[in-house]
């Protein structure tokens, strides 16, 4: 009891120096009678200088360390422009099991079961995952381990054993999750709006199959990491209880532990097939009380990361609905209409190919028709309408008040500023970013939609029920037919698929 | 940024227990406190070195302090909070009230109207009370007259402007979340607009209005089908929850119960907010770069009005009934078959608490017992995890494994039963113990690393009963024997005192999921006798059925015999359809 008499003294003396001295309902004539009346001091932040943080290791490798020693913890993450896009076909699954294995299947001296015991004897966390474009392999260790973590790290990154029985393991139990795709309309969905707006053969489109999982075996494994897993291609970024030049040092001597021979330098991913979606309505029959829907089509790829347009898309995609509860499909959905837990839009710029816009929500089955109709209605205005100014200010504020937040911690400058290297976006994007946002105007917002918003190429998916779908509410409110006339191209029932080797199953 | 010159942000600490040379230090949250006189509790911890302040406010009531035919409720209320006040919301808060007491006069009604609905539904006239197909007349007409009144008051609403003033000083993260034991409000903004969220905050606390009360309703029904009722084993968990806790009021889902949400009114909303929203049941949490005597000055004159309780905010009273017998479930789902074990444990703050979640240490991870006998081991799991879950007012502590290949939920159980057995027989070695010890010991740093991830463990520290628990999990942690892990599995494991939950992947006719008698079969002949399948569960005629056995008998011997185990599957489904009409004819009698 005596620290909270203690603390409340030291409220007493707190609450006397403050400006507010009067107490209890006389407080109450301090208070604004709105909160824009308030009036706030300027907020210290500048931007971290990423060159400052620029080490070049021995071979040229870029790294970004962020010294932090507040706590006694080291962060360490090595990144690689390399992914699934670089494997064969028929192995779909190689890559993302070459990442597993080299956190799980032993490295250096070390069997998988003594890796693992040597990590958690110092309660380290590793990680390994290869994705689609990008490979990442981190640590996370207490400064007083940090030697034994950088040995462990570096043994897992140069000669991972690629044990045969945790690769079994891997494949048997990547097959279990493989029997389990189409329990949940969230897995389907990704699959099925995957090959509908890019096509089947396009190096996003793989994905994982009983067959293509058999097809690997541990030999491909070495051959994939000594391949892509190398300095020739590296970027390091850390953030912790370091002394920069010390770690450096560090890290330079570990990179020499990296072989020589059989590198292959991984090219920029490619395009990927061309393929044209064609519009219309797409249905996968699943027995749930909601429907799914994702609605879009595809964008394009980026060029030049300064590009005016690129910003003005942004706050479009702000106004639309990806944002807080203030966006247009959240507002009209949700909140006015309570057809649904959350509207979304996401209107991405490829980096490696043309991406593509999805409008996502999920609504029971009665009220699919309602939503999409309102989702559709607010695509066309975005294109018809200026935005009000104060609805694009809002949306402008949220990119430029939260950006000092993006670099809150060592850890997030020293990520930020190394996946600039990684896809070629110049550090100086960010000394320019809110000059950027604040320069877009309601006039620039419909010339991007009238250009990028393409309502004629729309792909609409639902993954529920479709004989509850198709007639719509019972308020009359709208039906599918209505809203797959305004798409166009007609309702096209997907088939079912084996969930384990993907192929269609006859009705 | 200057980063690199801050000073130590953690105090460091030592264990004063024994066992010192092996003892690792571990750190603790510097946390300053102090209370208002109402009663509302500040946690404050400051981060000089950051650009942000992450905040947050919890009230101390969650589903556990509900009652049958309110369930869902709190978290319910929880989304009216967003919903606005007498400033922020409204261009005309009195025809804004105005219209809500019209509202609430029609939705009066309407609640009349379904109460006939109800009784309709048990005299068998209709299937369901709340199904649009079933309205009546007058439930449209007071429908429409309803809407009318929503379109009247939307005129005079500025939508959302609680996310929107938030936005535009920016806040982010603005949300909220809702648990069995309590409520709590988050936001991250700008450390130069800090007095934003006191201005806000308070005001939502001293003149909440509660608007768009129906149309939110709906809003959390489809939270509902989205999180329970649309995924593979929602509904099959919220049956084994409502099983397991038999008196304790944590047998409902925090989401409610679907039928509670068709009728909650807002005169309920208003009441549970009077009861549970008072200063002395609250406390805030600020995480970041601030002042904190300003931060002090700020509390008292914005959360100081709030008013002072009159009465003691009510405790949950019920305690579990102790369970006598092993409970099982026996689900079908379109799920990969598992098995979930929950037993009966501890409350939050119980001394037994650390030895349970050592014994969850030395179960989980790759080097854990689980991965070791039965993923890596016997092979047959895919995965395996336990998880001691310490609630307020009661603990739980979870088991869940998933199938591999052909193993059954049952195996799993046996394979547990063992590894209970030998948990309860054999001290755990002592290395095995003290890598649980270090990896909780380590994470107490790591706990520290980000500012909103803080903040939230702070909130949920401090609801459960004691943020302080933070700082000390270490300490208390190692002073766990192996004496301590064995008598807690003693205790705890009985099988009187458990729920199995034994889950199988739907059988039969569900043409998506390959029956193991098949699998040995090309794809092609696989397909069609799948397809086959369908078409047998729509046949209505049992003598259709009963012909087509006759036929197979007929060819069973030319059949060869890796084709066998697919026939015998045949026949089962085909004498399974059988069974069903025959049970058909049964219930209409």
């Amino acid at each position: 009891m005596s620290v909270r008499v203690l603390v409340r003294v030291l409220a007493l003396v707190a609450f006397c120096l403050g400006p507010a001295s009067s107490a209890g309902a006389q407080g109450d004539a301090e208070i604004v009678a709105h909160p824009s009346e308030l009036t706030y001091g300027p907020l210290d932040f500048e931007l971290p200088d990423a060159d400052g943080f620029r080490r070049e290791l021995a071979g040229g490798v870029p790294a970004y360390l962020v010294p932090d020693r507040s706590l006694p913890l080291v962060d360490i993450t090595v990144r690689f422009r390399i992914g699934s896009w670089l494997e064969p076909v028929d192995q779909t699954g190689l890559a993302s099991l070459t990442g597993e294995l080299m956190r799980t299947g032993g490295a250096g001296e070390l069997e998988a079961k003594a890796f693992d015991e040597a990590v958690e004897a110092v309660a380290g966390n590793f990680s390994a995952f290869i994705g689609s474009t990008s490979a990442g392999m981190s640590m996370n260790c207490l400064t007083t381990v940090l030697d034994e973590c950088l040995d462990l790290f570096f043994s897992m990154l140069t000669e991972p054993r690629f044990d045969g029985d945790r690769l079994d393991l891997a494949k048997e139990n990547e097959l279990e999750s493989l029997k389990q795709r189409n329990d949940d309309p969230v897995s389907v969905a990704g699959r099925e709006g995957q090959w509908l707006l890019y096509g089947p053969d396009h190096v996003d489109s793989r994905f994982v199959t009983a067959a293509s999982l058999e097809a690997v075996g541990r030999d491909d494994l070495v051959a994939f990491h000594r391949r892509y897993v190398h300095p020739g291609h590296m970027v390091v970024a850390a953030a912790g209880d370091f002394d920069s030049d010390e770690l450096a040092a560090k890290l330079s001597a570990l990179l020499g532990r990296f072989g020589k021979e059989g590198r292959d330098q991984a090219p920029w991913p490619p395009q990927g097939a061309a393929y044209e979606p064609a519009p219309g309505v797409y249905v996968a029959q699943q027995d749930i009380p909601q429907g799914r829907v994702q609605i879009g089509h595809r964008t394009f790829q980026r060029e030049d990361w300064g590009h005016p347009d690129h910003f003005a898309l942004s706050m479009m995609d702000g106004v639309l609905g990806n944002g807080g509860f203030t966006t247009r499909l959240m507002k009209r959905i949700r909140s006015d209409e309570g057809l649904a837990y959350g509207a979304y839009s996401n209107f991405r710029i490829g980096s490696y190919w043309p991406s593509n816009l999805s409008i996502t929500f999920q609504s029971k089955s009665e009220t699919v028709a309602f939503a999409a109709k309102i989702a559709l209605e607010e695509v066309d205005r975005m294109r018809m309408e200026l935005v009000p100014e104060d609805e694009l200010q809002t949306v402008k504020a949220a990119a430029i008040e939260t950006f000092p937040s993006n670099f809150e911690s060592a850890a997030a400058i020293a990520s930020i500023f190394a996946q600039d290297e990684f896809l070629g976006r110049p550090h100086d994007y960010w000394r320019t970013y809110r000059a950027n946002v604040e320069a877009v105007t309601p006039a620039d917002v419909k010339r991007v939609a009238e250009r990028h918003l393409l309502p004629d190429r729309l792909v609409m998916l639902i993954v529920g029920d479709w004989e509850e779908i198709e007639p719509g509410d019972a308020d009359g409110r709208a039906t599918m037919a209505e809203v797959a006339g305004k798409i166009g191209g007609g309702v096209t029932m997907l088939p079912e698929r084996d969930p384990v080797t993907l192929e269609t199953v006859s009705q | 940024m200057g980063i690199a010159l801050l000073a130590l942000l953690a105090v460091f600490v030592w264990p004063a227990g024994g066992a010192a040379q092996s003892a690792p230090t571990a750190a603790a949250v510097p946390v300053e406190e102090f209370e208002l006189d109402n009663g509302m509790r500040f946690l404050l911890v400051s981060r000089p070195e950051l650009t942000t302040v992450a905040a947050a406010w919890v009230a101390h009531v969650g589903s556990a302090d509900e009652r049958p035919g309110i369930t869902g409720l709190a978290h319910f209320f929880e989304h009216m909070m967003f919903k606005g006040t007498h400033t922020i919301g409204t261009k005309d808060i009195e025809r804004d009230l105005e219209i809500i007491a019209e509202q609430e006069a029609v939705q009066e009604k309407i609640r009349a109207e379904l109460r006939e609905q109800r009784r309709r539904y048990r005299l068998g006239e209709i299937n369901d009370p709340y199904d649009p197909a079933h309205r009546t007349d007058t439930l449209n007409a007071l429908r429409a007259e309803f809407q009318e009144l929503v379109e009247e008051q939307r005129e005079i609403m500025v939508k959302d402007e609680l996310d929107k003033v938030y936005t535009d000083g920016g806040g982010t993260s603005l949300n909220a979340f809702t648990s069995n034991d309590f409520t709590v409000y988050i936001n991250q903004l700008p450390s130069n607009r800090l007095e934003l969220w006191f201005w806000l905050e308070s005001d939502r606390l001293l003149n909440p209005v509660f608007r768009e009360f129906y149309a939110e309703r709906d809003v959390v029904y489809e939270e509902r089908r989205l999180r329970t009722e649309s995924t593979p084993t929602g509904r099959y968990d919220e049956q084994a929850d409502a099983m397991f806790w038999q008196s304790h009021p944590y047998s409902w889902p925090v989401i409610g119960w679907a039928s509670d949400l068709e009728v909650i009114s807002k005169s309920q909303a208003d009441e549970f907010f009077a009861t549970y929203y008072a200063p002395n049941n609250l406390s805030a949490v600020l995480v970041g770069n601030f002042d904190p005597v300003e931060v002090r000055e700020l509390a008292e004159r914005y959360f100081g009005r709030l008013p002072q309780a009159e009465r003691l905010v009510p405790d949950v009273v019920t305690l579990e009934a102790e369970q006598l017998a092993e409970k099982r479930m026996t689900a079908e789902c379109d799920c990969q078959p598992q098995l979930q074990v929950r037993y009966h444990a501890v409350p939050f703050g119980h001394g037994d608490g650390y030895a349970l979640d050592v014994v969850a240490g030395v179960l989980n991870g790759r080097t854990g017992r689980l991965y070791e006998q039965i993923v890596e081991g016997a092979e047959i799991a895919s995965n395996a995890s336990a998880f001691y879950e310490a609630r307020k007012y009661a603990g739980v502590f979870n088991l869940r494994a998933e199938t591999k290949g052909d193993a059954t939920p049952e195996q799993l159980l046996a394979a547990w039963d063992g590894i209970v057995a030998e948990l309860i027989a054999e001290p755990v070695p002592e290395d095995e113990l003290a890598k649980v010890k270090t990896r909780v010991s380590a994470d107490t740093y790591r706990q520290l690393r980000d500012p909103f991830f803080l903040m939230i463990q702070l909130t949920i520290m401090d609801a459960l009963g004691d943020w302080r628990y933070l700082n000390t999990v270490a300490e208390r942690t190692n002073e766990v024997t192996a004496e301590d892990v064995q008598r807690v599995a003693a205790k705890y494991f009985e099988p009187s005192k458990r729920l199995v939950s034994l889950y199988y992947r739907k059988a039969g006719t569900d043409a998506t999921e390959t029956p193991a008698e098949l699998e040995a079969l090309p794809p092609e002949m696989r397909t069609a006798l799948m397809s086959q399948a369908e078409a047998i569960a729509q046949i209505e005629d049992p003598a259709q059925l009963e012909m087509v056995l006759q036929q197979m008998e007929a060819q069973s011997a030319q059949v060869p015999e890796e084709m066998r185990p697919a026939l015998d599957w045949m026949r089962g489904v085909i004498e399974g359809r059988l069974a069903e009409l025959q049970e058909d004819q049964g219930g209409e009698q």
